[in-house]
């Protein structure tokens, strides 16, 4: 479904030149969910905008579908590969009702049944018709990402790109959110590709996963592995370690009770 | 058991908005010792406005009212403002969220320290000099003489958080309050911080305040846990016994996370019973 | 008032409905969102009395015919009606040429009122469409399209108001024209800043990643986020605007004579400054409190659109 050959990401040129993304390929089937793991600064968000288009491909190759991106992105890729932000405070329009963010794409595409489609939209992540003409303020976070999903499915496309979906939410909004994403993926055939800092959200979600860190791939391998603490790599044990809480290394807990 | 440090009775803190009024914080009762005492919720549960209302921190047009708030013996309601400037910095200490925020820019990280020094102590330049190169070295800073001189865009988040940790400790507070102290740094590097954290406190016996929304990670660095739920603390254990938490919603908080532990799918969501708020 | 406490129990239905967290239609949820402005805004007295005296403008221009008692261009006896002091008769007196000044200010309001308007309508949509279109592509056509409004920007307003009336010959049109073209360069600025602040964003980027055209961008995601502080802008800009209108018209290069234009009239009233003083002083008073009255507008309209400036 997605092919990434050699994907070389730099920004900038001479001294303020930073190599964002450097030589990574992975494949991801259809209707496989692929998780890119890694700390801020690993490119791991950079791979995925430059998949749609929001970050150059320096050098290697991007292939959807088995047919190689353009740039700019034709509309056709805009129907097969959708992304969803991890701010979502930050990814609604505030001047706009769902309504209108929801009817945007359909316009866009120029897709008849606006009605009835945005209401299946609503309908498919949860929502009722009530939330319909409501301003992004008058949301609670999770609601909002909802939306933000449903805008990004409205359009059928085949691929997620997900941005950190969850990390801007509470824990049991993110419980929500990670359920709706798995039940979606399954009713619709979706292939996820999901960026995240935190392990268990990625093992959760997905089969396989990329470590990343400054840049390069560290590490690609399975959730499966990941459980059962077989990460070879070094950095991937430490990122496993640092997921499970603070540890005071070597000494028992100090008891420091009141004096 | 002496006196406690800090003595939280009915604290409420209210805005009075144009809507009507609003009760961020609905009567906390909490004691301190030399202890490291976390406080866990979800975003609105009241959290962070306990902490900052224990400084007096709490932004207008918030009021602040309590049966009884005091720090080791000194009314903190009825003090004034020049005690509290004292106190503030000087014997309580807060670390915010994002060092980005909390640092002034134009100044270098070694002058900001040395400036927090010296408004609580009276030092002379090079004491202070030697104090914050000293401060810096303890939270672990590879080149301290080289950190000192640096602004704080030039250097980490991690970097960053250790400075503001620093500053923050250079006039051996007795009480630290920690807000989300590692929330915008990346995992290893927020263990680490949190380990130097562990170390100065534990070394130096202070009392910690340690806000947070994560509840694993709080229940493995302090003693004792609050949980609070809108604007109220729901249940309080010692971080040890988390397991066999009570309260529904401390259980729902803790099954809500998925593990690499196991695979539950789907992940048991939190059903708010309205009977939590009451 | 609407946000007065002593509420009828028959408004409660329409507020409720106005206020609803879950509107049924596109026109209820932009309803409300409006009613919740002006519940802002008529909580603040002084914004409310300067909207008071903008509509008192329009109002009165309107109906102009209805309400002055005689013409504004024809004077009276010059024999006898001559500068006559505030009376009965004629209630802010008479000038040079026996005309009402009352009637005069009345139908100068319309004067006043056009200007404003024309101005409004030239320079906002030019300085919102150089600004989001600068801002948003960025790059060289930022560079070129922010020079342009630099060059626009270091002509002194009223300098150039005077070459363009000396090219074009005067007149309250050429008048409109020069101040309009020098009002713009400000909004470019304003939009241009705001646009840079969300095109950035991630709504800005999800748009994008829908497919949209840049102009479809530009118009219906990057616009509206400018418009609120540009409305404050140019509604403060008003009175500057009046004032500068005036000032042509007290320098003969503005509306030309006998149109009631108030500039123009403290002009005329000037010879009789000491002995005829209302001749200058009532066209005065009547731009001081226009402009006044847009002012205030201008500073309510920003608490309520853009909260963060108002600090």
């Amino acid at each position: 479904m997605l092919d990434i050959q050699k994907l070389q990401v730099v920004f900038g040129t001479g001294r303020l030149r930073v190599d964002a993304v450097k030589d990574v390929s992975f494949h991801v089937e259809p209707g496989e969910a692929y998780g890119l793991v890694g700390e801020s600064g690993s490119g791991k968000s950079t791979v995925l905008r430059a998949i749609c288009g929001l970050a150059p491909i320096t050098s290697g190759r991007v292939l959807v579908d088995g047919a190689e991106v353009t740039t700019p992105r034709s509309k056709a890729f805009y129907r097969t590969v959708q992304m969803v932000f991890q701010d979502p405070y930050a990814s609604l329009h505030p001047r706009h009702t769902v309504d209108r963010t929801l009817s945007e794409p359909l316009a866009i595409h120029g897709e008849k049944d606006t009605e009835t489609r945005i209401l299946q939209a609503l309908r498919e992540v949860g929502l009722g018709p009530s939330f319909r003409f409501r301003y992004p303020h008058q949301l609670s976070g999770g609601q909002r990402q909802r939306i933000a999903i449903a805008r990004a499915l409205i359009l059928r496309p085949k691929v997620l790109l997900l941005d950190e979906p969850t990390s801007a939410l509470d824990a049991s909004v993110q419980a929500e959110i990670l359920n709706l994403l798995d039940d979606l993926r399954r009713k619709m055939g979706l292939t996820y590709i999901l960026v995240s800092h935190d392990l268990a959200v990625v093992a959760h979600l997905c089969e396989r996963l990329l470590v990343m860190r400054h840049g390069e791939a560290v590490e690609e391998t399975t959730s499966a592995a990941l459980r059962s603490g077989a990460a070879s790599n070094e950095y991937t044990q430490s990122l496993i370690q640092a997921s499970q809480g603070f540890t005071r290394n070597a000494k028992p807990p100090l008891q420091s009770l009141a004096g | 058991m002496t006196k406690p440090l800090l003595d939280v009775e009915d604290l409420r803190v209210r805005f009075h908005l144009r809507t009507g009024t609003v009760e961020a914080v609905r009567g906390v009762t909490l004691q301190l010792g030399r202890e490291r005492l976390g406080i866990v919720g979800e975003s609105g549960s009241g959290k962070s406005q306990t902490g900052r209302a224990i400084l007096g921190l709490t932004p207008p047009p918030g009021e602040v009212t309590a049966k009884r708030l005091a720090f080791d013996g000194i009314d903190l309601l009825t003090a004034s403002k020049r005690t509290l400037r004292t106190l503030r910095g000087g014997r309580i200490s807060m670390v915010m969220q994002d060092p980005k925020y909390s640092l002034n820019p134009v100044m270098t990280i070694g002058e900001q320290i040395i400036e927090a020094y010296q408004a609580h102590a009276k030092a002379g330049r090079g004491e202070a000099r030697d104090k914050a190169l000293a401060m810096l070295e303890a939270v672990k800073m590879r080149d301290p003489a080289r950190v000192f001189s640096l602004y704080p865009h030039e250097v980490s988040g991690g970097m960053g958080q250790r400075a503001m940790i620093a500053m923050m400790l250079v006039t051996d507070p007795d009480l630290l309050i920690a807000d989300e102290p590692t929330s915008a740094l990346d995992v290893t590097v927020s263990m680490e911080v949190l380990r130097i954290l562990d170390e100065l406190v534990t070394e130096r016996g202070m009392g910690l305040i340690f806000i947070s929304h994560d509840l694993k990670l709080v229940s493995s660095f302090c003693d004792r846990v609050l949980v609070m739920y809108a604007g109220r603390v729901v249940e309080e254990l010692e971080a040890k016994n988390l397991r066999e938490a009570k309260h529904p919603y401390t259980q729902g908080l803790m099954r809500c996370l998925p593990t690499l532990a196991d695979d539950v799918r789907p992940l048991p969501t939190l059903n708010r019973d309205p009977a939590w708020a009451l | 008032m609407a946000g007065s406490p002593a509420l009828s129990p028959s408004s409660t239905g329409w507020r409720a409905w106005l206020l609803s967290p879950e509107p049924h239609s596109r026109w209820q949820a932009r309803l409300g969102r409006f009613y919740l402005g002006w519940r802002a805004f008529s909580r603040n007295p002084l914004a409310v009395i300067g909207l008071g005296i903008v509509l008192l403008l329009i109002l009165v221009a309107l109906f102009a015919d209805v309400i002055a008692p005689y013409s504004p261009v024809a004077g009276g006896d010059l024999r006898t009606q001559r500068l006559l002091p505030p009376s009965e008769t004629f209630w802010l007196g008479t000038d040079d040429q026996a005309r009402d000044i009352f009637s005069r200010i009345v139908y100068g309001s319309r004067i006043t009122l056009f200007v404003v308007v024309l101005v409004a309508l030239i320079a906002t949509p030019i300085g919102l469409l150089v600004g989001t279109v600068a801002g948003y592509l960025g790059g060289w056509v930022d560079t070129v399209l922010m020079r342009i409004t630099d060059i626009f920007l270091a002509f002194p307003r009223l300098v150039l108001a005077l070459a363009f009336v000396a090219a074009l010959g005067p007149g309250i049109e050429n008048a409109i024209i020069a101040i309009a073209i020098t009002s713009w360069p400000p909004y470019a600025r304003i939009a241009r800043a705001e646009t840079l602040m969300v095109r950035n964003s991630d709504f800005i980027a999800s748009v994008k990643l829908q497919g949209a055209s840049t102009p479809r961008i530009i118009l219906g995601h990057v616009v509206p986020l400018c418009v609120s502080s540009l409305i404050v802008r140019v509604t403060l800009d008003m009175a500057g605007i009046i004032l500068t209108a005036a000032g042509l018209g007290f320098l003969g290069l503005g509306a030309q004579p006998p149109m009631p234009e108030w500039g123009a009239m403290v002009a005329t009233g000037r010879n009789y400054l000491i002995d005829q003083w209302w001749v200058a002083a009532m066209p005065g008073i009547a731009i001081f409190v226009v402009s006044l009255g847009f002012n205030l507008l201008g500073d309510g309209l920003r608490d309520v659109l853009d909260p963060k400036a108002a600090k």
